[in-house]
Parts: structure tokens; sequence; C-alpha cells
């Protein structure tokens, strides 16, 4: 059969042959191998990524679990201050309540003292004026009245001056 | 730089520029032993150059087929034994560059293949290795001996149109039964829908190829200064078709590939 341009058909075919062997030879020679090679190493690097996104996801975990105990523990924190301050408070309080009535009883001891020794001290003055108005009888029945007088105000004085 | 070292460098210059200017005038009344068109017609049909392989007569450029593939595969096994035991995680150049033609092409399945990218990207990166390396090898000028006793310089796979229509129709066909396997009969009446594909794309291949030894003859033919305006025309022109070819027909193939394995979810009939 002939076609233009010289288009021969068992060239074509024998073009056919030679590219199919050409295919053959370099895909299972060199094109395999090289790609194969490219794959693992792509997987491998493809591993090595997915094992540092997870240990980086689990350091996120880990710090985000900190955090939280670092929180948790501000909070401890704040709440041990306030039972701290509510026991300072109370015990204050307590030594307030327990001074102040030390207070009332020394107080008390103070007034009963000080009554004790008005009571003393009024009785010793009643027993002073008593003697110093016998005094006084005994020296005016005995001396003159101007004497009897002087003597009672130098009595007087003394007794002031002591 | 002396004085003297200044005056040599300066009259090596002009030297070489009067040698080039000698070697114009004197190749200039050459006579042409063949017309313009005989040149071109030769070119695109390769008719008159034919070559005996074991018994059948075919064009050079089946030779430089089989000589491709003789090629790459000797440098694909020479590079399994000694360079891929080698290869590293962290790659030297020649792994690096190894690497970078198996990722470029797996991409670019990965790009437009939706199913079954593995095979896509290996026949692409064969593909594209095909015809960038053949496109090159008519750098290298290897010649041969016609049937008709005369040398010829052994051109591109692709610059013949059996060898471009030999990879369209493969291309094709790896569409076409790439749509049936991944995605039935829908698949395959997608690729089918394209059946302009496989002529479209061989004669892409072989119209570009062929464009550019076109210029490269002509300017051959024509132009005075034979030996340094053609080589660099040449060089430039093949590495530019050897990469724009390259690119084209696996990045096309990729694409109609990814649209006839792509497949369809069913529509849920929706009660009125």
């Amino acid at each position: 059969m002939n076609l233009p341009l010289n288009i021969d058909l068992q060239q074509i075919l024998l073009h056919m042959l030679n590219f199919v062997i050409l295919f053959g030879g370099l895909y299972f020679i060199l094109y395999k191998p090289v790609k194969k090679f490219m794959d693992s190493r792509a997987s491998r690097y493809a591993e090595k990524e997915a094992e540092a996104e997870r240990k980086l996801r689990d350091a996120e975990t880990a710090k985000e679990q900190y955090e939280e105990k670092l929180r948790n523990a501000e909070a401890e924190i704040d709440a041990m201050k306030a039972d701290a301050a509510a026991k300072a408070e109370s015990a204050a309080a307590a030594a307030l309540k327990k001074a102040e009535a030390d207070a009332e009883g020394i107080r008390k001891v103070a007034r009963a003292e000080a009554e004790a020794e008005k009571t003393e001290l009024l009785r010793r003055a009643s027993r002073e004026a008593t003697g110093i108005a016998a005094a006084a009888a005994e020296k005016a029945v005995l001396g003159s009245a101007e004497e009897a007088f002087d003597s009672f105000l130098d009595n007087v004085g003394e007794g002031d001056g002591r | 730089m002396s004085k003297k070292q200044r005056n040599i460098s300066l009259a090596v210059f002009f030297g070489l520029i009067a040698a080039l200017l000698v070697g114009i005038f004197l190749t200039n009344g050459a006579e042409k032993t063949e017309s313009v068109q005989e040149a071109m017609r030769d070119t695109v049909l390769h008719e008159a150059a034919r070559i005996n392989l074991f018994g059948l007569s075919v064009n050079p450029a089946m030779i430089s087929a089989f000589c491709v593939t003789g090629i790459l595969l000797l440098a694909a096994l020479l590079l399994r034994i000694f360079a891929v035991p080698k290869f590293k995680d962290r790659p030297g150049k020649l792994q690096l560059a190894l690497e970078q033609g198996v990722g470029l092409f797996d991409g670019l399945a990965r790009e437009n293949g939706t199913r079954k990218t593995r095979f896509l990207s290996a026949y692409i990166f064969t593909a594209g290795a095909y015809i960038f390396f053949g496109t090159l090898f008519e750098l290298l000028g290897f010649q041969a001996v016609s049937t008709a006793g005369a040398s010829v310089s052994l051109p591109a796979p692709l610059a013949d149109i059996n060898g471009a229509i030999a990879m369209g129709v493969t291309s094709y066909s790896i569409i076409l039964f790439g749509g049936l396997f991944a995605a039935g009969p829908r698949g395959a009446g997608r690729a089918l829908k394209d059946i302009s594909l496989p002529i479209s794309m061989s004669f892409r291949l072989f119209g570009a190829l062929l464009s550019g030894a076109i210029v490269t003859e002509l300017v051959y033919y024509y132009f005075s200064l034979s030996f340094v305006i053609p080589v660099i025309v040449g060089v430039l022109f093949t590495l530019l078709h050897a990469v724009i070819q390259a690119y084209v027909l696996t990045m096309l193939t990729a694409h109609f590939y990814g649209e006839s394995t792509e497949k369809h979810e069913k529509k849920k009939k929706t009660s009125a």
C-alpha cells in the first residue's frame, strides 16, 4: 500500500516496537529503582514529620496541663492565705477578749484593794479624830481653853503635815 | 596583562578573523550537488536515502531510533549499576539530576492524571527522554551507508513521519486504554471523542522537528559561512526543539490521560 509522505506501516510498527522496548527497559532499569528510593525517602521523612508533630502535640498538652496546675496552685495559695488570715483574725480576737477579761479582773482587784484601803484610812482617821477629840477634851478639862485650842491646832497641823 | 601579551592576543584575534574571511571567499564558489527542492524533499520524505536493516529497507531515522534506544538503555544500565546503589538522602549532582528527571514527569502525571498516575509518569518519563535525547542525537552526526552506497547523516528519530506517527499513536493508545481500564467504557468514550488526537500529536511532533531541520538545511544550503553560523543555528534549534517537544508531548499526553481516566460520580436521583 502506497501512502503519501513516505508513510510506511511496517516502519511505524518498528518504531513502536523500539519504543516499547525502551519503555520496558527504562522502567525496570532506571525509573522504578529511582522512584522507589524517592518514595521510601519521602515516607521516611513523612514518618519523621508525623513523629515530630506528635511530640509537639504531646508537649503542648503537657504545657496546658502544667498551666492548669499552675492556675490551680494559685487558687490553692489564695485559699490558704484566706484561711490563715481568718485563723489569725480569730486568734487575735480571742487574745483581745482574754486581755479584756484579764484587765477587767485586774481592775476589780484594784478596785477592791482601793476600797479596802479607803475603808482602812477612814477607820484610821476616825480613830485619830476620836483620839484628838479625846485629847482635846482632856486638855480643855485640864488646861486653859487657849492652850487647849493651840494644842488642838498644833495637833491638827501635825496631822496634816504627816 | 603586559604589552607583549596584549599584542599576541590581538594578533590571534585578527588572524582568526582573516582566516574565517578567507574561508568564506574560498567556499563561496562551491557548486551545489543538488537543488534546494531536492534537498528539502530529501529532508522531509527520506525517499532517496534508504538503509538496509536485516533485509528491511528503512529510513535513516529508524536506525537513529534503535541507536537512541540502545544508548539510553546502556546509560540506564550503567546508572543502575554504578549510581543508584550509592544514592543518599542528601543527593549529589548526578543523583539530583536523576531525581529531578523522575520527579518532573511524576509531578506532571500527578497534576493531570487523576488515577493510575504511576504508569502514566513512567510512560511520559520514557517519552520525554526519548524525544529529548532523540532530538539531540542528530547533533552527534553519526553516519550510515545507504542502499545506494552513499553516506547518510542519521537524523532525529522523530524527524521521520513514521517515527512521529508511532509516537502519536502510542500516546493515544495509552490515553485510550488508560481511560478504559481506569474509568471503564465511559473513559474510553472520552478518549474516542478526541479521535483527531493521534493525528494532531503525530504531525505536531513531525512538523516541529521538521521545521527545525528545514531551517537548518536552508542555512546550510544558502549560507556561505557554512562552518560557523550553521553550527550555532543547528545546535540552538535542536536544543530548543528537544526541550519544547519533550514538554509538549508529555504535557498533552498527561492532560488527555487525566481527562480520560477521570471518574465521574453518579448523580443521585432526587425525588420530586
